[in-house]
């Protein structure tokens, strides 16, 4: 369904000096720099697959999503999806597709919600019978029944994105792209929101590319994921796999009574765990990350407690989002190394 | 087809709900009829004609030209936002075209415009101010071709000054701009023939006198017989190369953001 080969694409940023010297040179000479988004990424889907796109912020993403849905055009290599090359066909790949994106509406913001979907069956050419099955389905799953009568300016957060996921599978879309459906939504709603997306792939076999940075959609909803960082996929596997294979991955964060500045590892940990990187806004976490094949949890508690005092403790265990924090961790330090060198 | 025909369909909908605004609109539209025709009471107190134009030609200009160039601008507003917002990225992923779904809705929102506030009150104007018909019915089949190519000509400009909001982070100095020279060069506010000759020839080289002043001379019978059908000829010269411009700058702007990512 969605076949990607060697995709790349390269963004030319202008580069100026700061200052105002810096704006009034770069409007004589201006330099650009090259920031390659997305690197000779591969990815093969089939249909009626349900995969979680994932990565840290500015890891290229949306960027791919772009270049799939066709509003951007490939600085190389081959995109295909449905059979389709995107950015050539745009109009006749978006009839095939749907979309939502958490942050922005695809709703008419004026006219009431009801409304809206009479004009998506026109836009997206729905035969009658077919709408009006689809929309009573929608209702129900999603009990939009109380919400079609009202403006979608006046709806809640959660409200309107149910409203839209509709909007999205309305057309019986082949390939659906969920852009973190799910941001800023209460549990309950998430409940329903993933619950409709289950269903609609078991009932139309509908492809699914979903990304978010909620960890709980993804195991909920995926068999598949597919993790991208600094624009190269560095994962694409079944999450079962991931958990064995980085299923001995523990980490621990500890919060210190210190600065965390000043923290140096113990010198017995020093070859078996790894510190994460640090955040700014908690100056006194410390997050230790090893295996449980070389030590175990309590031991390197044990050490800390011994060397540190240790106000608080966290274990995270062997959930997905452990893994993904990890690979995101190394990911960073390995930018934070290039940014040294140069 | 279909789907643009309720695009217009739906924006007459929403401005059938906005019952203030259109009586807000109808009363300042009354109150500027009213402004005007005493003004030029006032101007025409002590003469009998102003280049060759009396009491009643004047008047029956000055307000059809005013009801005319409500409908001469566009959507560019709407363009401009989605443009700004970032939203044009979904527009772009819907299977229609952006610019022809916008036309449509800018045709609708025309639509109800007149049914409901120009048409009652060019009547009202026609009852109580002295405004007379096309001296004959010939001016007044080609006034209706020719304002119906000057509200093209107005929609497409309009269209296009909203598309270099790809290139612009501010547009809206370049949009007052617009709206003060279309109000002066276009005739709306006077007829072109009370200016000065040279103003009079810079303006007959721009595309603004096609979108008011051309039809309402050829109402009020400024413009007759061959002048007429020359003007006339100027006004599908204009439409033709606003809308081919309005396309190839379109197709342009459309490139950059799905090259350039916007």
């Amino acid at each position: 369904m969605i076949v990607v080969k060697n995709l790349e694409k390269h963004y030319k940023i202008a580069k100026r000096d700061p200052g105002l010297r810096g704006a009034i040179k770069s409007l004589f000479h201006r330099k650009f720099e090259t920031k390659k988004a997305v690197k000779k990424i591969n990815m093969h889907i089939n249909a009626g697959e349900m995969v979680g796109y994932i990565g840290a912020n500015g890891a290229g993403k949306s960027t791919t999503i772009k270049m799939l849905t066709g509003i951007l055009t490939p600085t190389s290599g081959e995109v295909k999806v449905n059979g389709i090359i995107p950015y050539e066909n745009r109009q006749q790949n978006a009839s095939h597709i749907g979309a939502v994106f958490g942050q922005r509406t695809q709703l008419f913001w004026d006219i009431p919600v009801r409304e809206s979907y009479e004009l998506l069956k026109h836009i997206y050419e729905i035969p009658q019978a077919q709408y009006e099955e689809t929309l009573k389905e929608f209702v129900e799953v999603l009990h939009l029944e109380p919400l079609l009568g009202i403006p979608v300016r006046q709806l809640s957060l959660g409200q309107k994105m149910r409203c839209e996921l509709a909007a999205a599978f309305l057309h019986r879309p082949k390939v659906v792209y969920l852009d973190e459906p799910t941001i800023g939504l209460d549990v309950a709603v998430k409940v329903r929101i993933r619950a409709f997306i289950k269903q609609m792939n078991a009932r139309y076999g509908t492809t699914v590319l979903l990304t978010t940075h909620d960890m709980q959609d993804i195991e909920e909803i995926c068999q598949r994921i597919i993790i991208i960082d600094d624009g190269s996929v560095i994962y694409d596997g079944s999450i079962q796999d991931i958990k064995s294979q980085f299923g001995d991955k523990r980490v621990i964060h500890f919060e210190l009574e210190d600065a965390a500045d000043s923290f140096v590892l113990p010198e017995t940990l020093c070859d078996i765990t790894e510190v994460l990187p640090k955040s700014d806004e908690e100056p006194h976490l410390v997050s230790l990350s090893f295996s449980n094949k070389h030590i175990s949890g309590a031991e390197v508690i044990h050490t800390m407690m011994n060397h540190y005092s240790v106000a608080d403790l966290t274990i995270a265990d062997a959930k997905i989002e452990t893994i993904v924090e990890e690979i995101y961790g190394r990911g960073m330090k390995k930018e934070v190394q290039h940014e040294e060198i140069h | 087809m279909r789907k643009y025909i309720e695009f217009a369909r739906v924006q007459m909908q929403v401005h059938a709900a906005y019952s203030a605004w259109f009586w807000a609109n109808t009363f300042s539209i009354l109150l500027r009829m009213l402004v005007i025709y005493f003004f030029w009471k006032a101007v025409y107190s002590s003469r009998t004609e102003i280049e060759g134009l009396p009491f009643d030609g004047m008047i029956t200009y000055i307000i059809i030209a005013m009801f005319l160039q409500m409908f001469v601008s566009g959507v560019g507003q709407e363009l401009a936002h989605t443009i700004k917002d970032g939203n044009v990225a979904i527009e772009l992923m819907r299977p229609y075209n952006l610019i022809t779904r916008l036309v449509a809705m800018d045709l609708g929102d025309k639509i109800i415009h007149f049914v409901r506030g120009a048409l009652p009150l060019s009547i009202l104007a026609f009852i109580f101010m002295d405004i007379t018909l096309p001296t004959t019915w010939q001016a007044g089949l080609l006034f209706l071709i020719s304002a119906f190519m000057g509200i093209w000509i107005g929609t497409f400009f309009d269209l296009l000054i909203a598309i270099l909001a790809f290139w612009t982070i501010n547009l809206w100095g370049l949009q007052v701009m617009k709206e003060a020279v279309i109000s002066f060069f276009s005739g709306a506010l006077v007829p072109l023939i009370l200016f000065p000759e040279w103003f009079q020839t810079i303006s007959l080289f721009l595309p603004f006198q096609a979108m008011v002043y051309v039809p309402v001379a050829i109402y009020t019978g400024i413009l007759s017989g061959t002048e007429a059908w020359l003007a006339l000829g100027s006004q599908v010269f204009w439409a033709v190369s606003l809308f081919v411009l309005l396309r190839v700058l379109w197709t342009i702007a459309i490139k950059k953001v799905t090259i350039f990512g916007g």
